[in-house]
């Protein structure tokens, strides 16, 4: 077993333990740590495919990103200490079982596949960050800019519906 | 075929980190707890946080097959890693409105408790 199968692994291991207690976990405080965890757990699995670009990425916006959540959690929770998962549980019991039969599915779809060539790993470790930046300069130039367009709507977008109407009466 | 590392799983251990199924189961138990958050919390913060969780496993479904496709690596082909940027930067546009979002929710309701936030329901 070689270091990158360990690293691999105990990423899968945290992966899986914080998506658990994000879904699970009554606090929305420590849900939102434990997404934390599975996030980076995601970033370490993109570094480990050689993936460094979007390790880097993931990093930088979606964990950046899930920190203001939690402020947002805390700002906006009431009694965020308060032990009230008993009288919630029972709002787990059928998602849970739909859940758990979807996830029996896509296993026995996984099983069932036959992935051909795509059963072993064919890559070169080596980072991709130079081959991204040309894919982004010329095949992906629209798509990258059309991005970029739906970017700024969406934080415009976002700027209105979060400030206080003007010109609401107001008592 | 390569599922069987589940039914033995020390002599297929050593070679997990090149296993499509591995990440593919990974991220299948990844969508379902993602599913699972976004159904049953109640706070709106668990909602979003459960499609987050979605949208992570959808993304690294794309890089896996991108670096298992052999052809697609030998032409430099970056198509899997390129689907995987545009997710990312969506979930962050998504992030934002959700958020704009929930903090008028909060403004004008006092609560972020989805079913105290009901009158759109019909």
């Amino acid at each position: 077993m070689s270091g990158l199968d360990l690293f691999v692994l105990a990423m899968f291991a945290l992966g899986i333990a914080g998506a658990f207690f994000t879904a699970f976990h009554p606090n929305i405080l420590y849900a939102s740590i434990s997404l934390i965890a599975t996030l980076g757990a995601v970033a370490g699995l993109y570094a480990g495919l050689g993936a460094d670009f979007l390790a880097a990425t993931q990093l930088i916006i979606y964990v950046g990103g899930i920190l203001i959540v939690i402020l947002f959690a805390v700002m906006m929770s009431e009694n965020i200490y308060k032990k009230r998962f008993a009288a919630e549980a029972k709002k787990y019991i059928l998602p849970s079982i739909v859940s758990i039969g979807l996830l029996a599915l896509l296993f026995k779809l996984l099983f069932s596949a036959d992935w051909g060539e795509l059963s072993e790993i064919s890559q070169s470790q080596d980072g991709v960050t130079l081959q991204m930046g040309q894919a982004l300069s010329r095949p992906y130039a629209l798509p990258f800019q059309y991005v970029a367009i739906v970017l700024l709507f969406g934080l415009i977008g976002a700027v209105v519906i979060a400030r206080p109407h003007i010109g609401k009466k107001r008592k | 075929m390569s599922l069987d590392f589940l039914l033995h799983p020390t002599s297929y251990l050593g070679g997990v980190s090149g296993n499509l199924s591995a990440y593919l189961c990974f991220s299948a138990i990844l969508f379902v707890f993602g599913l699972i958050a976004a159904l049953s919390r109640r706070s709106t913060i668990g909602i979003f946080m459960g499609i987050e969780l979605i949208l992570n496993a959808a993304a690294l479904n794309f890089v896996v097959f991108q670096v298992m496709k052999k052809d697609l690596a030998a032409q430099n082909w970056l198509h899997g890693h390129m689907f995987s940027l545009f997710i990312i930067i969506l979930a962050a546009i998504e992030a934002a409105v959700a958020l704009a979002i929930i903090l008028r929710a909060f403004g004008s309701k006092g609560t972020i408790n989805s079913d105290r936030i009901s009158e759109l329901k019909g």
